[in-house]
Order: structure tokens, then sequence, then C-alpha cells
């Protein structure tokens, strides 16, 4: 069926790529966004904020003599994106000319994405009263779960419908639709003068496949609570069971090291290592763009290049890496569709579940720690090494004992990996990046 | 073309309704960055943000919605998009008046013009190869040398509906390498620097300079050991140590946690919450600094504030929003990443006066402790206080002297628990000479942080090696 927005966004898109032909470039590739966007924050029984708004960008990148520059712009009058074109074409001059640097060789019509689940009506059908008493729900259920809930960091609804188009000079041109619906609360328990804040969210494609508003407000609830005289564990080394939020955040540390540009860059633990046993037989890591529903799901990526599933980790045998088009051609090796905004990114990228609830993985664990959220970061992508805050609780006999914080897990990703030796079955696809809840055999908890 | 008076009036007018305020956000900020590696410059980008944010504040209640297209047409349907969030949008309480130009206060940056940015690509790219070359001939060990550069001009024209109407040119620069030595165990180093200024800021501070402190921290962390795990008297190093005031203090003091009452600093201005060595400033109107604003996002003057006075809470940091729900005035702390989101309060430029200590009075009282001599970033959970920072270079000390260096890791801490273990306050504060990007809520904002040599007495540290 002829959709009429996104022609004309292909039209705009076309117009960029010749704006950059005649301004001397030899190739260039053009998308042009307009992403519909929500959102509303609920606290106690008001709404305090709304928010609402159409974005619109149009990025462009050009090849000149094997050097390439880039473009992201939201003016889009013809006179503006004429001279930035211009000026981007320019910019290349400044560059190194690279072999490798280009579009993605032609393979033909732009896949179709119908069969992906990227877009469902109830986003942008569903009133806008509806959303606004869902985040007066999300309040009103969390703080009637106890007495100790006093207060929140608001309760939030928001949804994006985007439409993208696609069109570069190798003749390629492809335009979809997605859209996503999330809500999410944050309640704080007082008890003994502390503060205590935990939160928890639901996110999709579609409206009706999020987990319902009682439950969210009741998980974060009991988080929150749960939390209530948390202490430090002593330092110990011992098994660490990362509850699924967490193991997305792991998966995410991981993606950096699988990721060709960091592999060809000598910012990998991982280079050089494909064929190897790295993880244990528990840890088999995909990527996959076309898994129906996936919050990473496209028909294409940011190049063009249709997506697919590539199998990363096999059975904990490193299989391969992430490419793009780019990088593909640097280290001998075809695009695995996962081009994002000028990198490499993940689509779905998600370790394979296991047979086990998360009770199951607690239950195995004589002495341990349940982790349910960290603070910090690091880009140690390089080495490996790996050291979060952390709060969560101690495990003693199978058991959930107290809670924990102002701890801290360390050890390193490859360790981790090779220690993964319980996977539950859990995983959810909301985030581009998932993984079930799983246990590493040993780890240090730093705490008293 | 950016709206003038009378049409921000017009605006206004309709946005303002019967609510309490509404204001309006026009920006246009060209970024232009370059990115070096593997020994030439590999890649050139340009980012043109430019739109109009239109907000509405009724009580506690905020409407946002912004445009990416200029037009009157557009920001009336903006105006009228934003005042939904008002009880009731319809109603008028009287038009908005604004002076017919705006006003434009002396700036705490250089001038910075958008001509001279566009012709500057050439000057970058050498800026690029001096650090490339200087890192790989600090070292045969220095294997990968990654360079990166932002030169970035943003003009604001902000109107508000009590009739300010003020604009700003906020020029940043920033430049950053980072290493990896192989030695007998892979090291990393970064280094970076940024100002407020124009490329000229890298004549002074050069980046053979930056080049060579990423390359030696590089090869120092070759040779680094497991960090140990457990409780240990630390000392903070001079400089990027300021990570420590921002995540530990900084970010429980903005307001509008404080007007929600879900900071555990809520409610306790004039009690003790830090020894009474220590004090905290929060600084908008530092020449050239990466966090100063001339104004902030709302029009307010960037100005000097007292959060913590010899130990002593002072001062929350507001926008307009949580000054007037808590009945106070914003400290030009009103701070966002762009027009397509509303401001918050924000830190500028945060800090601690020097105290009396000497730098080698301080590790000398150490008799086995960890210097943590310098910080990635760290990360706040604003209502119970625990907050991390991310070690980039550290090192046991041993009977009062810096012996191996560790491991990067993650110290964690409670906020005030760990502000009542400053122990000794060295007289050698200065800024960090490493530039930090703040993140709140989704939005990104420049930010600075300096402190002196500082000790704790005891904070969790986060190795992975057990005694």
């Amino acid at each position: 069926m002829p959709d009429r927005g996104l022609d004309e966004q292909l039209e705009l898109a076309r117009t960029v790529v010749g704006f950059a032909l005649e301004g001397g470039a030899d190739a260039a590739e053009a998308t042009y966004t307009v992403g519909d966007r929500f959102s509303t924050e609920a606290r106690a029984a008001q709404i305090e904020k709304l928010e609402q708004s159409t974005a619109r960008n149009v990025t462009l990148r050009v090849f000149r003599g094997g050097a390439k520059a880039s473009l992201v712009t939201s003016d889009l009058s013809a006179e503006s994106l004429r001279d930035f074109a211009r000026e981007t074409v320019e910019a290349a001059r400044f560059v190194a000319g690279d072999a490798y640097a280009g579009l993605p060789e032609p393979a033909g019509d732009a896949p179709p994405g119908d069969e992906l689940g990227l877009y469902a009506d109830d986003v942008r059908a569903r009133p806008a009263e509806d959303k606004l008493a869902d985040a007066l729900a999300l309040e009103r259920v969390a703080r009637a779960v106890d007495s100790r809930i006093v207060n929140s960091s608001g309760s939030r609804v928001s949804d994006e419908t985007v439409a993208l188009a696609l069109v570069n000079s190798h003749g390629f041109a492809g335009a979809y639709r997605t859209s996503q619906a999330n809500i999410g609360t944050g309640p704080i328990a007082e008890a003994g003068g502390a503060k205590y804040a935990a939160s928890y969210g639901s996110a999709s494609r579609a409206y009706a496949s999020l987990e319902s508003v009682e439950r969210v407000a009741l998980t974060a609830a009991k988080r929150a609570v749960g939390l209530i005289g948390a202490r430090k564990p002593p330092t110990m080394r011992c098994p660490v069971i990362f509850e699924r939020d967490v193991a997305s955040l792991v998966l995410g540390d991981l993606f950096a090291a699988v990721s060709a540009a960091n592999v060809a860059t000598g910012n990998s633990f991982l280079a050089d290592k494909v064929g190897e046993r790295i993880g244990s037989a528990l840890a088999t890591i995909v990527d996959d763009g076309r898994r129906p529903g996936g919050l990473g799901t496209s028909p294409f990526d940011a190049e063009g290049v249709a997506t697919r599933r590539t199998v990363v980790f096999e059975r904990g045998v490193l299989r391969t890496f992430l490419y793009d088009s780019y990088y593909g051609r640097r280290l001998g090796a075809a695009s695995t569709g996962n081009a994002a905004g000028g990198g490499i990114g993940p689509n779905n990228f998600y370790l394979e579940p296991g047979p086990d609830s998360l009770q199951a993985l607690i239950a195995a664990t004589p002495r341990g720690v349940l982790i349910l959220d960290t603070i910090g970061f690091s880009t140690e992508s390089v080495t490996g090494t790996y050291s979060r805050g952390a709060r969560g609780y101690l495990i003693e006999g199978g058991e959930v004992a107290h809670a924990l914080d102002e701890f801290t897990i360390a050890g390193s990703l490859p360790e981790m990996l090779a220690g993964i030796d319980r996977v539950a079955s859990d995983l959810v696809f909301d985030q581009p990046i998932v993984g079930p809840s799983f246990r590493v055999a040993e780890m240090t908890v730093s705490g008293t | 073309m950016q709206p003038d008076s009378a049409t921000f009036e017009r605006v206004l007018t309709r946005a303002l309704g019967a609510a309490d305020y509404a204001d309006a956000f026009y920006e246009r900020r060209i970024v232009r960055s370059f990115r070096f590696q593997e020994g030439c410059v590999h890649d050139a980008g340009i980012r043109l943000t430019t739109g109009v944010g239109v907000r509405v504040i009724s009580g506690e209640r905020s409407g946002y919605a912004y445009s990416d297209d200029p037009s009157e047409r557009a920001l009336l349907e903006t105006a009228r998009v934003a005042a939904l969030i008002a009880r009731d949008p319809a109603a008028r309480a009287g038009a908005v008046h604004l002076p017919a130009f705006p006003d434009s206060p002396p700036p705490f940056y250089l001038a910075a013009e958008p001509g001279r940015l566009r012709a500057e690509s050439a000057t970058y790219a050498d800026l690029l190869a001096r650090a490339d070359v200087a890192a790989r001939a600090f070292d045969p060990r220095i294997r990968t040398v990654n360079v990166f550069a932002t030169d970035e001009l943003q003009d604001v024209t902000i109107a508000t509906s009590d009739g300010r109407f003020v604009r700003d040119r906020r020029p940043l620069v920033t430049f950053g390498v980072q290493c990896v030595a192989q030695g007998t165990e892979r090291g990393t180093g970064f280094a970076g620097d940024g100002r407020r200024s124009s490329i000229d800021f890298f004549l002074e501070r050069t980046p053979e300079a930056i080049a060579l402190e990423a390359a030696r921290i590089a090869c120092v962390n070759c040779d680094a050991i497991e960090t140990p795990a457990g409780e240990f008297e630390v000392v903070v190093g001079a400089g990027s140590g300021g990570v420590l005031l921002h995540e530990a203090v900084g970010h429980g003091l903005e307001g509008d946690f404080n007007q929600h009452g879900t900071s555990l600093y809520s409610g306790r201005i004039g009690e003790r919450v830090a020894s009474d060595l220590v004090t905290i400033y929060d600084d908008g109107d530092l020449p050239g600094e990466r966090g100063s604003v001339t104004v902030d996002d709302e029009g307010t003057p960037g100005q000097h504030k007292t959060l913590v006075e010899r130990g002593v809470l002072r001062g929350y940091m507001h926008d307009r929003h949580s000054a007037a729900a808590m009945g106070g005035v914003s400290t030009g702390s009103g701070r966002r990443q762009s027009y397509r989101v509303m401001p918050q309060p924000r830190m500028c430029n945060t800090f601690m006066p020097d105290g009396e200590s000497t730098y080698d009075e301080i590790v000398g009282s150490v008799k086995r402790g960890i210097f943590a001599g310098s910080f990635a970033g760290g990360q706040v959970e604003i209502s119970k206080g625990d907050f991390v920072f991310m070690l980039a270079e550290g090192y046991l000390i041993e009977d009062g002297k810096l012996t191996a260096p560790l491991r990067g890791a993650s110290l964690i801490g409670n906020g005030p628990e760990v502000m009542n273990r400053v122990t000794m306050v060295g007289n050698d504060g200065r800024f960090a000479g490493r530039y930090y990007t703040c993140g709140k809520g989704g939005q990104y904002v420049p930010v600075g942080v300096g402190m002196p040599t500082v000790k704790l007495s005891s904070v969790t540290v986060g190795g992975s090696g057990v005694a």
C-alpha cells in the first residue's frame, strides 16, 4: 500500500543525496527520520509533565576519493540542506583516503519489513487521557503496596512512532515505520531515616503487549521495600547472580568487544580470538535483526544492508564479530547488518535463555549475591576489566537473606563469560541488548 | 532565521494563557568533529541542531513542545500543545511584552566567530596529527592512538513571559587522546581537555601535552596489578578528584530532587553533612571554564554558589521551576541539552577550595591505602546517596609512598558518610584539566570539577584482589 508520508521522506532524502553529488561527492547516502513523541509523568495524584513534539532529522554520509564525512541536521530548509551538503563534501577534503570506505555493494530492492512486527496502531490510536490515567495509576498502585512507600521519582508513560527513509546513490531506497511504548515507575520507600529508591518499567512495540500497569507498579514497589535495611556484605569471593535487567547491562559491555570497529582498531580484548572457547557451554549469544516485535528489529541497517541472525558465541566459542560494510571489507568479512549511526550497533543482541526460573538459580546457590542494579560504567572493552557499584541481596542456604547496598562486584568480562554456570528462562526483548538472569560461578564482592 | 521580538511575544502570549509562566528557547548549534585513528584523519562530521522549545508552567505542572521549524505558524501550534498541561489552556491572562531587541550580557568566554569555526578544519587536522606523533614517540609499547576534537558554537535566544529577552553565544572546544599500550599486559590511558574558548586554547594546552599524558597512563597501566577489594584509606588526587564532589554531594543538591523530597539532602539546609574541613562551591561564572554560562538556558546569569561551608549544608542549585516551588530564586542552574528538552537544575563548575595540608603530608600519613589519582567518571543514586567513581589512574600507598599501579576499579561510598570521613585537605587545588560531561535524565551537558588532594579515612574499593 503506498504510504504518502514515507514517499515524501524518500523524496527529500533523494534530494539531499543529489545536493551531495552536485557538491562533488562520488557517492552519498541520506536518511530522513520523523519521530512523533509523547511523554507524561505523574507524581502522587497529579500529572506534572506533558511533552509532545515531532522531531525531524536528516543525516548524510558523503564519500570523495575514499574519504568520508557526515552530517546530522535538524534544519530542513532546502537552502540549508544544500549549503551543509556542500560543506560536508568540503570537510571530506581533510580526511585521509581509505580503500575500504564507501557504500555497501548494491543488493537489489530494499527488504520488506511487513512480517517483523515493527509498528502497532495502538501507539498513535491510544487516547492521551488513557496514557495520563496509566501514569496516575502507576503512582497509585505502587504507593498502595506498602505504607513505607511515601514518595516517588515519578511514573512515566511515553511513546514514539518513527518513520525512516534511506536513500543512497547506488540506487538503494527503503523506508519503514516503527512504534514503541514505555511505562515505568520509581517508588521510594523510607525507613529509619533512609530513602530506598527502585524502579521498574516495561517497553514494547505496542501498548497491548506491555506488562500491565499493576504488575509494573507492584514489581517496582516490592523492589523498593525489599531494599529497606540494606547493608554492606563482607568482602568475599562468591557466586554472583545477575537479575535480567543487570544481565542486559553486562551484555552491553560485552557488545563493545564484539564490535568490529573496536576489534580493528585495537580496542577489543577479543581481537584474534575467533574460533576460541571464551565462554562456558551455556554462553550462546546471538544478534538477530529479524526477531518479530523486537525493539532492535529492522528490515535493514543504517546503510541499507538487510538485517540477519548472527550467532556470535556458540556454546562459548567466539564465532564472529559484528560488522558494518566498512569494517567487513577491512577485515575480510561480510556485513552482518549492524551499521548504526555512523558506527556499529546492536540489533537484538541477547544471551540464549536457559531452562530455570530466577528462583531456581537462587535455590541452587548456597552462599552468594543477587544483583538487582549496578551503578558506574567503564570503557574497558580493551582489557575486559569489570568493576561496578551494586545493590541486591545476600543469598544464604539457597534463600534470600537480606538486602545489600554500597558494595562492588569485580572481575573481568572473559572470566565472567567463562564462569556462567546457570542461565534462567526470563528473557524479554524490551530493549536492543537483553539477557536472561544468569549466574557467574565466582566473582569478587567488595564491601566491609 | 530566528524569531524576532514580536513573534516571541505572540508565541508566549498564546503559551501563557492563564498559567504562571511560559518561556521560549531558540537554539542554533553547529558542532564540527574530527576523528584521527591509525595515523590519519579518519572521519569528519558536522552536526547542526536548530529549533525552538516552548515551556508552560502552572504550579507543579509543566508542559513542553518544540519545533524544528522556526516559522510563526509552527511556533503558535507548538505553544498551543505546550499549554495543554495548564488547567484551562484557553484562558487568557493578558499579553506578554518583550524589549524590541534581546539583551546581550558580556560573556564569560572569548567571542567566537562562526566564519572562523568554518575555516579551521585544516588547523584541527594538524593538531590531531601532532597528538598522534607525540603519543607514539613516547614509548614503543604504544600500539593504538585515537584522537578526536570537537569545535562547537551555540547561539541561544531566551524569551520569558515575565519580559526577559536575552541572547548568548557559547563556544566550546574539546580535545581527547586515547592510547593502548602493550607490555606484559595491556594498558589504556585517556587524557583530554576543553574550554569555552576558541581553538586558540590548544596553543597553550598543546596536543603534545595531552597526548603524553594519555601515553604515560597507558604505559603505567601495562604494569598495573589487581586493585584490592575491601575498605581502605584513600587519597583522592587533586583536579579530577572533584568528580567526588559532583557525585557525593552536587547531584543531591539539585533543586528538582529537593523540591520533590527525593534526595537524601532534602530538608537538611543548615545541618552538618560533611567534616568541617569540607567547603564546596559551584560556579557558573568562571571565565572560560567548561561548565560556565554567561546566562543559563532560562536566561539567568551564571553565578557563584556556596553549597557546603565548613561541613554545613548551605544551599541548593535551582532553575526557575524548582526555585518557585521552594520559595527561592534561580541560582542560574537551569541547563538543557538542546531545545528538544526542558531545562533541569544542573551543576556548572563544582570545586573545593584549598585546605592546609601539603600533598606530601597527606600521602605520607597513609600506612597502607589507595591513591586515586584520576577518575574516568562517576554516578550516584540520589535517594540513598550511594555513589561510585571510576579509577583511571591509581596506585597502592605503602608506608607513605606510592608503589604499584592499580588496574581500573570502581570506588563506592555514601555521600554524607564519605564526606564526613574527609580528614585532610591539601593546598594544591586545581581544576581537572580533563573534560567531563554530566548526564541526568538522558540530558548531557558540559561541566567542570576541581579539588585539592583529599584524604578519606575509609572507602570501599571495588577491585578483584582479595587478600
